[in-house]
């Protein structure tokens, strides 16, 4: 984990909602799909406070290291580094917080991402990608024009594997990525379920709804999840989420312990 | 010579502690110091002062726990810490590893409780400090109680002098009507230095949703937005103590820090600036040294105070 000056080498918006910033960094860096970094690159102290995204990808070649970003813009934070250019500073802290957990053998992998939250589990996508068995791919967003761009989609859209999902029906399977799930566990044995991990990043209600149905399920699930974020390292102690402690409920910092939990442990 | 010299860093605090440069990390904000170790190397610190200490640990306010604001953020996280018993079992041989002078901030919900963590901390032979919180705005019995008079503050700070020998200093509020009579009232209790200021109090709404932003409703503004607030605050009380100011208030980097050395801080804390930037605190360092350097100046001794009025 560093703080790191770096620059932007692109940052475009692709005829979507979605923009995809792409940073030059001295050193490489290496990260579990999940984790994620503190950016920010505005002068001055307003905004005062850097903002966190999931690390979508880093490569390293020929002594050049780069890391990306997808974000949609959601208030000032955003619409200040959607207007950056390639050249621009930025200053990075990275990889923080505990990513997703794929150690699992012979599990079936099922990821979701909702809205933005796609740009958490594309990262696991990459690294499931070579495995036997591989993943199926959940991805929801409220009309067409507010999912991923086909041609950032892992794996393309090899059929059977990817799941589309719309609240308005204008793309692929007509409803939330929860109702798509719910479709693909009927006719499913009980064997079969227990195999089943599912990874998910999206929207709060989309997470609590999947973690419902993969509790009734006997589905394993990780989740996530997002808040607002200080420091970015676990000092502050401000984006807490409930977790279980037992009997008791523990506040537990989103930026350290997670941002991916056990989601049968969240209290939702 | 003159040219080559290096500057005298070095502060005296009071209660026989002199530290290797005046630049704090403000509790609350640095964690246990130790998170900061891939950063820098945290024994580059004058002191770092750990989150806030009580008897038993504390869970904390529920989420949403902080805002941010113009040039600004408000938090209210509720003093959620792991004990004083695990800080000084587990964390405090990690410090000394690292070679970090450290100081304990404390609180509780009584004046025995104050005591109780001041006696276990005073036990740690390492720790240069001890800074009792009367000031945390978002707990009912997180100190405010006693901080908010010269009375409370007297009756709280006599109490722990007496269980420690450590040198005490004593966070105070700027949520009150006169901070120079509460700060005379702790230096007459005892204490060894002040430190202000904590946290304004303050509050965020959805206009939408009519809503408080955070669960404690009320939290507390901290960053560059109180500067001023903090600057004139470390003024007035310099004015009406003898003993040492640590001033903290919104300071991001090191003019902000030699202007609070300059109106009479012996000392600073960063707080708010290393969320923004892990690295503020030493770069405050550096910039104080360099500006010594380029000024010709001894010294932090021979700046602090140097304020012209006329």
């Amino acid at each position: 984990m560093g703080f790191r000056h770096g620059t932007i080498v692109r940052n475009e918006g692709h005829g979507t909602i979605f923009y995809r910033m792409e940073v030059a960094l001295p050193e490489p860096v290496q990260f579990v799909p999940g984790q994620f970094a503190m950016l920010s690159g505005w002068p001055g102290n307003d905004p005062l406070l850097p903002r966190p995204f999931a690390i979508y990808r880093a490569a390293s070649a020929g002594g050049r290291h780069s890391v990306e970003f997808v974000y949609k813009v959601v208030g000032r934070g955003t619409a200040l580094l959607s207007g950056l250019h390639g050249g621009d500073p930025v200053s990075v802290t990275l990889p923080l917080g505990r990513g997703f957990d794929l150690s699992g053998e012979g599990r079936t992998w099922w990821l979701v991402g909702g809205g933005v939250g796609f740009s958490t589990v594309f990262p696991a996508a990459d690294s499931l990608g070579h495995r036997k068995g591989g993943f199926e791919l959940f991805l929801g967003g409220r009309t067409r024009d507010q999912l991923p761009p086909k041609d950032w989609t892992p794996g393309g859209h090899t059929a059977g594997r990817l799941h589309l999902c719309t609240d308005d029906g204008t793309a692929g399977f007509h409803g939330t990525v929860v109702d798509a799930i719910r479709e693909r566990m009927k006719g499913m044995g009980v064997s079969d379920l227990a195999r089943v991990t599912i990874l998910a990043c999206g929207p709060r209600p989309m997470l609590k709804g999947l973690a419902e149905l993969a509790a009734g399920a006997g589905v394993a699930m990780q989740a996530s999840l997002e808040n607002h974020m200080a420091c970015g390292f676990g000092v502050c102690w401000g984006c807490v989420a409930a977790i279980r402690d037992g009997e008791a409920t523990a506040y537990r910092r989103v930026c350290k312990e997670g941002p991916v939990f056990n989601a049968m442990e969240v209290v939702w | 010579m003159v040219r080559d010299m290096t500057p005298d860093l070095s502060v005296t605090l009071g209660g026989g502690l002199t530290i290797k440069n005046p630049v704090m990390t403000a509790s609350g904000t640095f964690g246990y110091g130790l998170e900061f170790a891939p950063f820098y190397d945290i024994s580059r610190l004058g002191c770092l002062i750990v989150k806030g200490l009580s008897r038993e640990p504390v869970l904390g306010n529920p989420p949403q726990r902080i805002f941010e604001t113009a040039s600004g953020m408000l938090n209210a996280i509720g003093l959620q810490n792991i004990g004083v018993e695990r800080f000084v079992r587990d964390v405090v041989p990690r410090l000394e590893d690292a070679g970090a002078t450290f100081a304990a901030n404390i609180y509780g919900k009584t004046p025995e409780d104050y005591e109780a963590v001041a006696e276990r901390v005073s036990e740690v032979s390492s720790l240069a400090a001890i800074e009792v919180n009367a000031s945390c705005p978002n707990v009912k019995e997180g100190g405010i109680a006693f901080g908010s008079s010269p009375d409370g503050i007297a009756r709280l700070v006599e109490r722990v002098r007496r269980k420690t020998g450590k040198p005490l200093w004593v966070k105070l509020s700027p949520n009150v009507t006169d901070v120079g009579s509460i700060a005379k009232a702790a230096e007459d209790a005892g204490a060894d230095a002040v430190t202000l200021i904590n946290t304004l109090i303050g509050m965020a709404v959805d206009h939408r949703t009519r809503r408080p932003v955070l669960a404690n409703v009320t939290g507390g503004l901290s960053g560059p937005a109180i500067k001023p607030v903090a600057l004139r605050m470390v003024w007035d009380v310099c004015r009406k103590v003898k003993i040492p100011v640590i001033g903290i208030g919104g300071i991001m980097n090191a003019e902000d820090a030699l202007q609070f050395l300059l109106v009479g801080a012996s000392a600073v804390q960063i707080g708010t600036a290393n969320f923004s930037n892990p690295r503020a605190a030493v770069e405050v360092v550096e910039g104080i040294e360099s500006f010594l350097r380029e000024e010709k100046i001894a010294s932090v001794a021979d700046y602090r105070g140097t304020l012209r009025l006329s």
